[in-house]
């Protein structure tokens, strides 16, 4: 027999196989998700986008760096984990591309340190990191998070002059300065366009008819909505997320604003424009499907999901507020442990209508 | 027999979760079976279910004979062992088994003679004629499950009390990745089986049985089918179907199964008698076959040796008490290559330190995996709770919440709060550890929640009946004592009427008389 008998193996338990999925590749799959969406967005808004990402991966970096550091965490893993990444960028989206430099900065603060690190980093955070850093700014900068673009293909605005070069916006971000008239350059978004024109008295009719808006939403924004739309089925297919959450947030924001909707479809949207003017979609797919923040059985996923649309539908109709979805999923995420123990599944040998003695 | 006893449903059922692994099963499944051959020594692990030990009935010294018993069980779930072949007794001490951890256990080493000598079996093989017969004779020939978990055989009959509306399930679906063992003993010994699987149904008063195999081995439905059709076992009055189920890990899991064949599930901490249902493994109905009508006890099995540094992996049929290091080298294993040797399936097999450990009765298969095809040790990140877990779980646990908890995670009485998220219906297939994407061993951390809880619960226990103990015994001097005080109170009143008084007295005064007499005459 060739073998010594003191050959020491290898003795660590089972699975015997290795995994076929990290972390890291997962968070690289949300971000591939994203991309499309992000074009759509570059195409609709222009360059402020690249420049905003790069903004807030780049603090967010820094952010995590530092903290990890603080924690005494080891840092290469958790740097590599590409979470901070998906934070930046999913509330890039949620920015607008004209923002100022500390917009992204404050931000990328609130939510690298604040709700993750400080709550105990990666898998500890109890709310949506980036949905922290937008609530943070949106109150804090109310101006700048009011302040978009007008919609319009990217090319057809830059040689109409009716939008910002690269460097404009570059300049813009940078120092608040501008040659142009900043005025006669932007709009508002379509929620709060609709809302300041509700107040203002006018009807929803008389107020969609105008060039911020599409055929079913937001102009410009209903094509993100669908592009995050085709992010989100990349996302199912690869099995990263479940349809659980944004069949819920989705069927359920139909549900909500329907009968408001048929109640008087003057002051309250149609579901499609619920739908696709907003931030729903990006959170049907990509925050309310966080798992560390959300829900992790079925039944606890579908009613998450369920109230986020309940409350942004109801934010929306009636807050101070003209999108209501990171309040919504805020709020969400602090009831996720209660929702979680109150939906235990029942295991295998234990359902009540297989054992009626039990 | 009328159709509402038949428990197979069409279409199957599915169980929740699951995975679909790679099989690699081909390998290792071409060549047909082939005899180990007798090694110089053989470490026969005489620990059945659960570390039941059982006694050693021969001396170092002693010079035993094939079929021979060795050890007799203490516990009514050990077993019997017999001698695997001819030789002489050289050691009977503690050495690594073939189980988790590879826990030591009390081990007998045989020297082989080569002769293989058997003990003298009876003239004419007298088959059994009832029930308790059969299971006797199981029981005799030391039979325990032989898919792993190695519950006693017999035990599962004893108490077999609704007769005739039992269904016995043939367990040839082998989930796990790698191990052909069933498949290839399915192949070449289906009458065997077969046969086997009656006697099993005599022993539990039934006449119902299904054999499950998974619907990617091929020829293995067809063997069988033919066999059935061939004993004219139909005609008879028996009722044997065999049943393909989809291959989706661990559909072999008993539990699984009967969800998959049944479309019920077994209710929590009890067997799936309850359902009217024995499950066996086939290697366990071949067994029984031999026991009973060739009257040989298990001392061989057949075992996959298998893995990527396995150059001929092949099934062999081997006496119980092989080296693994013999068996390894039969196939041509490449020692200096392999990092770990796992013995059953990379999902739930346990690794070995070293390859100087017996086969067992329940070793399905040994796997040499080198370094580059296990699993990297990578630090486990923390969990992100993204639920792929949640997912694969055949159990429909929350592996995650679980984690959670067993982490302490939760403020106080985390380990409760685990056993309330069910951790004790856990199956430890390890599906949860092989899905998640932070590389956490989480089977690991459910195993320690289940024996620490074990052990609580022991303590607990241990701490009432002590208390108890306590209580009575505090009652019971208080009895005492209340009763003392009883019959000295009533004498205080006896005493306190003059005439009774005065009656006492003299009672005793004459009382002592006698007394002094007595004294004088047996001086």
């Amino acid at each position: 027999m060739n073998n010594p008998n003191s050959q020491k193996l290898n003795t660590s338990s089972a699975p015997h196989i290795p995994a076929r999925i990290s972390v890291q590749k997962v968070m690289l799959w949300v971000c591939l998700a994203l991309l499309p969406a992000t074009l759509a967005h570059l195409y609709y808004f222009g360059l402020g986008i690249l420049v905003q990402l790069s903004l807030a991966v780049g603090s967010a970096y820094i952010f995590e760096w530092w903290c990890l550091h603080w924690r005494k965490q080891p840092v290469k893993p958790f740097i590599a984990d590409l979470s901070a990444l998906v934070t930046a960028w999913l509330f890039v989206l949620c920015i607008s591309p004209i923002a100022p430099w500390y917009v992204a900065v404050v931000g990328m603060f609130f939510a690298i340190v604040v709700a993750k690190h400080l709550y105990g980093g990666l898998g500890h955070n109890i709310f949506n990191p980036a949905m922290v850093g937008f609530c943070a700014i949106l109150i804090a900068f109310p101006q700048s998070m009011s302040l978009w673009l007008p919609p319009g293909g990217l090319v057809d605005n830059l040689v109409a002059g009716q939008s910002m070069t690269g460097a404009e916006i570059f300049k813009w971000v940078f120092t608040g300065h501008s040659a142009l008239q900043i005025d006669a350059v932007t709009a508002a978004t379509p929620l709060s366009a609709i809302q300041t024109g509700l107040q203002q008295s006018f009807t929803l009719s008389e107020l969609t008819g105008q060039a911020i808006f599409g055929d079913f939403g937001g102009l410009g924004w209903e094509w993100i909505a669908n592009w995050l739309f085709i992010g989100g089925a990349i996302l199912l297919y690869k099995r990263i997320i479940t349809w659980h959450v944004p069949a819920a947030v989705i069927m359920t924001t139909i549900a909500a604003s329907t009968p408001f909707y048929l109640f008087n479809s003057d002051v309250f949207m149609s579901p499609q424009q619920h739908i696709f003017s907003g931030g729903i979609m990006l959170a049907a797919f990509f925050i309310a499907t966080d798992p560390t923040s959300g829900c992790s059985s079925f039944r606890g996923k579908l009613i998450f999901g369920a109230g986020v649309a309940i409350l942004t539908v109801l934010i929306r109709n009636f807050g101070s507020f003209p999108d209501g979805v990171a309040f919504a999923v805020l709020l969400m995420n602090i009831s996720a442990p209660l929702i979680d123990r109150m939906s235990i599944p029942q295991p295998y040998g234990k359902k009540s209508r297989t054992n009626p003695h039990d | 027999m009328s159709k509402k006893q038949d428990v197979l449903i069409q279409p199957l059922a599915h169980f929740h979760g699951g995975l679909v692994l790679r099989h690699h099963k081909k390998m290792s499944c071409t060549a047909p079976l082939q005899h180990a051959g007798i090694p110089d020594e053989l470490l026969v692990s005489i620990k059945a279910n659960r570390g039941h030990v059982s006694e050693p009935v021969v001396q170092i010294g002693d010079k035993v004979l094939k079929g021979q018993v060795i050890a007799y069980p203490i516990h009514p779930f050990g077993a019997v062992f017999h001698a695997p072949t001819s030789g002489r007794v050289t050691a009977i001490n503690s050495a690594n088994s073939a189980s988790q951890d590879a826990l030591p256990g009390a081990c007998i080493s045989i020297q082989t003679d080569g002769q293989d000598q058997w003990v003298t079996p009876p003239e004419t093989i007298e088959l059994p004629s009832t029930a308790n017969a059969i299971i006797k004779k199981i029981r005799a020939a030391g039979i325990i499950g032989m898919g792993g978990a190695g519950f006693p055989t017999h035990v599962k009959y004893d108490q077999s009390s609704p007769p005739t509306s039992t269904t016995i399930i043939i367990n040839g679906a082998e989930c796990e990745p790698y191990i052909s063992c069933d498949e290839r003993l399915m192949l070449d010994h289906p009458q065997d089986i077969i046969k086997g699987t009656l006697w099993l149904l005599k022993a539990a008063h039934s006449k119902r049985a299904i054999i499950a195999i998974e619907d990617n081995i091929g020829g293995v439905k067809k063997r069988l089918e033919a066999e059935i059709k061939q004993l004219k076992l139909k005609q008879q009055g028996w009722h044997i179907t065999v049943v393909k189920v989809p291959t989706i890990y661990p559909t072999g899991g008993e539990k699984q199964l009967i969800k998959v064949l049944t479309g019920k599930e077994v209710p929590s901490g009890q067997t799936p008698l309850s359902l009217g249902i024995i499950m066996q493994n086939v290697a366990t109905a071949k067994a029984v076959y031999d026991a009973i009508e060739l009257h040989k006890p298990l001392i061989e099995r057949v075992v996959t040796v298998t893995g990527d540094v396995v150059a001929e992996p092949r099934n062999y049929t081997a006496l119980i008490g092989t080296p693994f290091n013999y068996l390894l080298n039969l196939a041509a294993c490449d020692f200096t290559a392999m990092d770990k040797l796992v013995i059953g399936g990379p999902m739930m097999g346990y690794a070995m330190p070293h390859a100087e450990i017996g086969l067992e009765k329940t070793t399905n298969c040994l796997l040499a995996l080198p370094a580059e095809s296990t699993k990297p040790e990578i630090e486990a990140m923390p969990c992100i709770r993204c639920g792929d877990c949640v997912k694969a779980c055949p159990q429909e646990l929350l592996p995650q919440q679980l984690l959670w908890y067993i982490n302490g995670n939760d403020q106080q009485n985390d380990l409760e709060k685990a056993r309330d998220h069910h951790v004790f219906d856990c199956i430890e297939c390890g599906a949860c550890s092989w899905v998640c994407p932070s590389h956490i061993n989480l089977v690991d951390f459910y195993r320690f929640a289940k024996s620490e809880l074990t052990y609580m619960d022991h303590k607990k226990a241990k701490a009432q009946a002590a208390k108890q103990r306590h209580d009575d015994r505090a009652a019971r001097l208080e009895r005492i004592k209340a009763e003392r005080q009883a019959k000295r109170r009533s004498k205080t009143a006896q005493l306190a009427d003059k005439k009774s008084a005065q009656k006492e007295i003299s009672a005793v005064l004459s009382r002592i008389k006698q007394q002094s007499n007595n004294k004088q005459t047996d001086e």
